[in-house]
């Protein structure tokens, strides 16, 4: 280790580099995004191109890597594809549930009192109901779609962002230095502006990646029980539900979106986990 | 602690009641009944008729305290997909096969996943410890219907050792329950090594090893006890969530019990059996909360003398 030039963000690199599991899903999460962002040119077809008709629920062969889905569709650009909805969903659900979890978060640990209560009952409220039980009843009622499905997973995961940001800024905010800063004249907004949401910063980068493969999750789950993603769009989760049909004589339809969604899963929360011990070591097993 | 149960229970009754009129509007809210014009063409009377019958005439807050006098009676109305018999008969009809599935998938592998993890968190970093975090981190991010579909794959199609589905000979329930299994091992895997490291690494452990205890006394005696409270929050929420039937282990092995009736339940706007599913797990969830905080007061004394302050 180089003392000369060692920063925060360097050190936090190089521990996440040193832990293996983390580097190697770090390098697959590469794989998969290149994937998704250059579905057209990796894939063979179009996702929706019924060109192989004669020779549906045909095996892996050399021309279709992954077979021939029951609609003649060349299933390696369908599995393709899928890593767009997957990651793509997990992405912006994330973002989402960030975009509620921080506000709420800031809000129920900086004033406290009965606003508190009633995020924290509101939070409560949310974690005794299953929420893929309810997540699935929502997308049922509000039909399937891939706005619907990203709204409803962010509506279930702001809240452990809002958790992690709540204990972050009340642990914060009787630190002399904001004392100091008040006594300078700062005001409340500013004070969390500029002091508290900036020194939780790693938690919060922690929770989004955190909540990503927990989206990729409902997702898959909802496309699966065929109120998530809606066809002909591919999702990985829908495509199971398919093969499963066919399972007994066509086990190829199975078993490359069961593999594609477990590794994606296994990567972006093996990874999620390596960050948040390279970032802020003290967080983990949290 | 009287107190803190009432309190306990009177916080149960609170989420029961909230999630019960939130269900109960929600449904009501959406656009389509159960007897719409273009299901089933009826004179206005019938029509009449047939939601006075179900309870669907009237003004909502009617309705909905119609229904929740009902459901204290353990009367949860006439499922609109199957009316010839009550909700309540529909769920002693699925619920059993739930029950023995989820039931002994975590009964098998509770015990299991501790053992495992006691291995890993007494031989670290030995390959014991090496498998048991892959088998837990691979249980606990992997969805449950992608391992339902592995072992379908491997022992129902490819070494053709097991049925797949039905519910009708024992042997039909291997494949789900070890589905159901690998989950609960994956999750009390991870949680006894991490509680038993936890309390391997304090002082009093040390005392324990100076004062000349063997290293079975420390570990069975004293280690293992210690560690055990954290593992027992887990068991009774995971058991109620497991026996109430997953919706995708029974989707997939075909199995006829309570789980395929959370989905079809909605798509068929069947409220009276959706809602009374929801209910039901709503309190059993909540229950087995309470239960745990219980007891970890009970197995805790300085949780105890905590709640006592209060």
């Amino acid at each position: 280790m180089s003392t000369e030039y060692s920063t925060p963000a360097r050190q936090a690199l190089q521990r996440f580099l040193d832990n293996r599991s983390a580097a190697l899903s770090g390098a697959v999460l590469a794989a998969l995004v290149i994937m998704a962002l250059g579905a057209p040119m990796i894939a063979k077809t179009d996702y929706n191109d019924q060109v192989f008709l004669e020779q549906a629920f045909s095996f892996p062969s050399q021309q279709h890597w992954f077979g021939v889905d029951p609609l003649g569709r060349d299933f390696y650009s369908r599995v393709v594809y899928g890593a767009r909805i997957s990651i793509g969903v997990g992405l912006v659900s994330a973002a989402f549930s960030l975009a509620i979890g921080l506000p709420l978060g800031a809000l129920a640990g900086f004033w406290g009192g009965r606003i508190d209560w009633i995020i924290m009952r509101l939070v409560e409220l949310f974690s005794v109901v299953p929420p893929l039980l309810i997540a699935i009843v929502l997308a049922s009622l509000l039909g399937g779609g891939t706005l619907n499905v990203i709204l409803i997973s962010s509506g279930f995961l702001w809240v452990s962002t809002c958790r992690l940001v709540r204990g972050q800024i009340m642990a914060n905010k009787s630190r002399e230095y904001i004392d100091a800063a008040r006594v300078l004249g700062a005001s409340d907004s500013y004070l969390l502006r500029r002091h508290l949401i900036p020194n939780s910063i790693s938690p919060i980068i922690v929770g989004f990646v955190l909540a990503i493969p927990q989206a990729m999750m409902i997702e898959a789950s909802l496309s699966f029980l065929g109120v998530g993603i809606s066809a002909p769009v591919p999702s990985w989760g829908q495509m199971i539900n398919e093969g499963l049909e066919y399972l007994f004589f066509y086990w190829h339809l199975g078993i490359f979106p069961t593999l594609f969604l477990a590794i994606t899963v296994l990567a972006t929360t093996l990874f999620g986990d390596g960050l948040r011990d390279a970032i802020d070591p003290t967080l983990k097993g949290q | 602690m009287t107190l803190y149960i009432i309190r306990r229970i009177g916080s149960i009754l609170v989420t029961f009641f909230l999630v019960s009129v939130l269900l109960f509007s929600l449904m009501r809210a959406m656009p389509g009944g159960p007897f719409d014009e273009d299901k089933m063409p009826l004179s206005p009377a019938a029509r009449a008729k047939l939601n006075a019958q179900y309870g669907l005439d009237g003004p909502l807050h009617m309705q909905y305290l119609r229904y929740m006098w009902g459901v204290v009676q353990l009367d949860f109305g006439i499922p609109f997909q199957s009316p010839g018999e009550t909700v309540t008969d529909v769920l002693a009809r699925a619920w059993p096969p739930s029950l023995v599935l989820g039931g002994l998938g975590v009964l098998i592998g509770t015990p299991i996943g501790i053992l495992l993890g006691l291995a890993a968190a007494l031989r670290r970093n030995s390959l014991i410890d090496y498998s048991a975090s892959l088998v837990s981190t691979l249980g606990i991010t992997i969805p449950i219907y992608v391992v339902a579909l592995m072992l379908m794959l491997i022992f129902g199609v490819w070494l053709n050792w097991l049925p797949t589905n039905g519910w009708g000979s024992p042997s039909a329930w291997i494949l789900p329950t070890a589905a159901y299994a690998i989950g609960s091992i994956a999750t009390f895997a991870r949680f006894t090594r991490s509680s038993m490291l936890d309390v391997l690494n304090q002082p009093f452990i040390t005392v324990l090893r100076a004062k000349g205890l063997s290293e079975r006394q420390v570990v069975f005696r004293h280690a293992l006890k210690n560690a055990s409270i954290p593992i027992v929050t887990l068991f009774f929420p995971t058991f109620v969530l497991t026996a109430t039937g997953s919706i995708f282990v029974e989707k997939m092995f075909r199995v006829p019990g309570l789980g395929q009736y959370f989905v079809s339940s909605i798509e068929k706007r069947d409220y009276p059996m959706e809602m009374a599913l929801i209910l039901i797990l709503t309190l059993l969830v909540g229950v087995a909360y309470t239960i745990t905080d219980i007891s970890y007061t009970l197995l805790n004394p300085r949780v105890r003398v905590q709640n006592d302050e209060h």
